[in-house]
């Protein structure tokens, strides 16, 4: 029997007699180094497992041992170095020192590591972000709520589509005020990571002090809060956290994809109590809001791009910030990578994928009302006939709704498509479905099951 | 157990011993602090098994024992008290009860049983080293420690044995600090150190060991001298009634000798506070990313241009009147780590040595008698590729 098989048998015997807790603190890392003639020597990671081992835990390791080797004598232990176990470095990594380099901004990002404590990160400030028309008042709501702590609009609820900046303007609120005052206590988390916490704590019996941890903030900014909902436990917990907190007038500040009525299975008095600050919404950007980002991205990273090239980049990726910066830095990398300049060409040339599925290729009108009619189950003729039945009404609206939001057709178009109406009844329709899209949640439903259907049937 | 002792000495005991203990740990005893009355003292012991902490204060004992509480609860808890009043202290069963003053308190403690036992030091003390001395190197090589966990080795401060000195290193990969201690023959203890010697060349400190023993110092003393003991994987420091203990870092430390160049071509020396301020300038202008600043060295005319450029914000150039020798150069540094190494120059005077754009620069700081640059600290950083 080999030094290792012997002690993983001796281990295994011991770590049934003590807890687990114990044995991971006392025992991990440890080895037999020698055996000779019965005398054991142990080695240990540091000195507190070498008292450990030798005064508390020595009869049950020597008792483990006999059980496998009956002629053991002794056990003692040594602070010993480990074996390296990583690879060898090269040469060249041994340096103590090396030069950084010159403006990569692939590599200046890692820069930006995420504080373990507060869960934020420093890239996140208002000074870079792009305020317009879509996100005036969120951001205007999130400087007040930064210069003026759980004293204006508590909570403040900061809800839109993804990608939008939702993360940004709520960070920047954190980053904001640790640099005014680092003494205040400020906690970023997302809610899916706030119901992974609780449910360690719930599972580790450590539920107060997790409350505990909570109520000492000063700041508690929780992202994506539509995810607890369903969430029984969660929202009981984060309740009386969220009340703790509100009522020491501290500063809470939440984010969500909807606004908090159209969260669904969320407890009556949560959904109260978020709609009691202040509620703001950032919507798409419009096209200078857009261009305005792309150009300040550009600057910060000290690039050359024609400005007709960043045009048909904010003309082109409407949806959502993210994708837009994403659009830029494919450009960018590719255009590093062969060495091309910039152009629109060029841009068009790199993007084509992008954009063709923004608006999806060979979707026709027909496969829009194809979809809609059967995911409602009525007849095709019936969406073009006039007909003002309940049933047949929305769908229409939905089919012209669509149609405008998925590939762009026109107001006139619609009206034509769909048994020659005005194109006043498409907009109507239009504004009407996306009205009720921010509040109806079965609706967005529907549409998002449909949406899957169309892309779906090619 | 069943003690008195004064507030103010308990106090500080569990001020100083209640910052090691961690939050988050396998081992619930872990959060606690051990107390334990023995003869004629008070011994209070905290550890996160990667340091740990005895103090031992005055204190008249009534009866021996010992008893482990939740550290931050009495730390919240003795913090608070009365000034001036006497302590009464007993442990009954597992509950310790504290009288102060008006105030009574009972916390609900643990047998001290499961309390992890401290390692203690065998050999005899190898040296040791001035208060005010080791303040000096702790605020020098402690800012160019790397945080990454990524490279062990380098997450602590690099102690080199030599004949006559003790060479404190510490870098990240960008920088690097060093300080040379000349030893004091009357602190050393030549049997053990000669042994040391023998058997390791260095051994690294864990930072977090460092700055633990910074804070004490810096909290309690203005003189006197650490006792320090150095065992195979740990070290032990003792200065007064308290002693620290901690593991050693495992690790080959980088050579670094031959990075630092042994002659420069160029040397500036003048008023560390005018540069500062000029440096502090540029960083108004500095952009975010790259924190890139230019030093346009002037050997003719004795002066240094600092430019510093942002696309966002502006630009800014300071020119100031510095001593200069040998070529002229125009380097690129990182602002952050430029700025870092001169704010712990101690002296009115610096020097910054330099062979080119591309090579190793040091900052060191000016004999202010002679003019010439002290060999004792020497910041090493790299400028920025171009």
């Amino acid at each position: 029997m080999t030094n290792e098989e012997l002690w993983q048998s001796a281990l295994n015997e011991i770590e049934l007699s003590i807890s687990k807790a114990n044995f991971i603190t006392w025992l991990k890392g440890t080895r037999i180094i020698s055996n000779t003639e019965g005398k054991i020597v142990i080695s240990v990671p540091n000195g507190f497992a070498k008292e450990w081992l030798e005064n508390k835990y020595n009869a049950y390791i020597l008792k483990a041992l006999r059980n496998i080797q009956p002629d053991i004598k002794s056990a003692t232990c040594l602070i010993a170095t480990p074996k390296e176990e990583y690879l060898p470095r090269k040469e060249s990594m041994m340096d103590a020192i090396i030069a950084p380099q010159k403006n990569d901004s692939r590599i200046e990002k890692k820069n930006f590591t995420v504080n373990i404590e507060n869960n934020l990160n420093p890239k996140y400030t208002f000074e870079n972000f792009i305020i317009g028309g879509n996100n005036e008042l969120a951001h205007a709501a999130c400087v007040a709520v930064s210069q003026n702590l759980g004293k204006i609009y508590n909570p403040l609820f900061i809800y839109g589509g993804v990608g939008l900046g939702k993360t940004h303007l709520i960070q920047s609120i954190g980053n904001k005020i640790l640099e005014k005052n680092p003494a205040f206590k400020v906690k970023y988390i997302t809610s899916e990571r706030f119901t992974s916490n609780l449910i360690d704590a719930l599972q580790n019996q450590k539920i107060n002090e997790f409350k505990e941890y909570y109520q000492k903030m000063d700041i508690l900014i929780i992202d994506d809060i539509q995810f607890i909902s369903g969430k029984e436990k969660t929202q009981e917990e984060f309740f009386h956290i969220f009340n703790y907190l509100y009522q020491l007038n501290k500063q809470i500040v939440l984010s969500s994809d909807r606004p908090p009525k159209s969260i669904q299975i969320l407890e009556e008095r949560l959904r109260s109590r978020f709609e009691g600050g202040m509620i703001a919404d950032v919507s798409s950007p419009d096209l200078e809001t857009r261009l305005a980002i792309l150009r300040k991205k550009v600057a910060d990273e000290e690039l050359e791009i024609s400005e007709d090239a960043l045009l048909f980049v904010a003309t082109n990726i409407k949806n959502n910030i993210r994708e837009l910066e994403g659009a830029l830095n494919r450009l960018i990398v590719s255009s590093q990578l062969t060495g091309a300049e910039i152009t629109v060409a060029f841009a068009k040339n790199q993007l084509s994928e992008l954009i063709s599925s923004g608006i999806k290729k060979g979707i026709t009108p027909k496969h829009i009302i194809k979809a809609v009619s059967a995911f409602y189950d009525i007849d095709q003729n019936d969406l073009v006939l006039k007909n003002r039945k309940k049933e047949i009404v929305r769908p229409r609206q939905v089919a012209m709704y669509l149609l405008r939001s998925e590939i762009d057709f026109s107001y006139p178009g619609i009206g034509e498509k769909l048994g020659g109406r005005d194109h006043t009844t498409a907009i109507h329709a239009f504004e009407k479905i996306s009205k009720n899209l921010l509040t109806d949640a079965k609706l967005n439903e529907e549409i998002a099951q449909i949406k899957n259907q169309l892309y779906k049937l090619d | 157990m069943k003690l008195i002792c004064t507030q103010d000495n308990f106090k500080k005991a569990i001020t100083n011993s209640e910052r090691i203990v961690s939050r988050q740990n396998t081992l619930p005893i872990l959060n606690n602090i051990l107390l334990e009355a023995s003869k004629g003292y008070l011994k209070i012991t905290a550890t996160n098994l990667e340091i740990g902490i005895e103090i031992k204060i005055g204190a008249k004992i009534e009866k021996e024992g010992r008893i482990t509480v939740p550290a931050k609860l009495l730390g919240n808890f003795s913090s608070n008290l009365t000034e001036g009043e006497n302590m009464d202290i007993e442990a009954t069963d597992q509950n310790l009860k504290i009288k102060n003053g008006s105030t009574k308190a009972m916390i609900k403690g643990f047998s001290a049983e499961d309390f992890p036992l401290i390692p203690q030091k065998n050999t005899e003390k190898a040296l040791g080293i001035a208060i005010t001395q080791l303040k000096d190197i702790f605020s020098k090589i402690l800012i160019s420690v790397a945080h990454n966990e990524a490279r062990q080795e380098l997450t602590g401060v690099n102690v080199t044995f030599g004949e006559k000195e003790l060479l404190f290193a510490s870098t990240d990969g960008f920088r690097l600090s060093e300080y040379v201690l000349k030893l004091n023959e009357g602190s050393v203890n030549r049997e053990r150190y000669s042994e040391l010697m023998e058997k390791t060349k260095n051994i690294i400190i864990p930072t977090n060991t460092l700055l633990e023993l910074n804070r004490i110092i810096s909290n309690n003393f203005e003189d006197g001298e650490v006792g320090i003991f150095i065992e195979e994987g740990q070290i032990f420091f003792e200065v007064r009634e308290i002693k620290l203990v901690s593991r050693l870092i495992n690790g080959k430390y980088p050579e670094y000798k031959h990075i630092m160049p042994q002659n420069y071509k160029t040397t500036i020396t003048g008023e560390r506070k005018v540069l500062q301020n000029a440096l502090k300038i540029a960083g108004v202008f500095v952009n975010n990313k790259s924190n890139e600043v230019v030093l346009k060295i002037d050997a003719g005319e004795n002066k240094i241009i600092i430019d510093t450029k942002s696309a966002e914000v502006g630009e800014n150039s300071t020119e100031i009147n510095f001593k200069a020798q040998g070529e002229s150069q125009e380097i690129v540094f990182n602002l952050k780590y430029l700025l870092e190494g001169i704010n712990v120059v101690t002296t009115n005077s610096l020097a910054l040595s330099a062979n080119s754009d591309s090579s190793p620069v040091a900052i060191r700081e000016l004999d202010t008698k002679t003019g010439e640059p002290l060999n004792n600290f020497t910041y090493i950083i790299m400028p920025i590729k171009n």
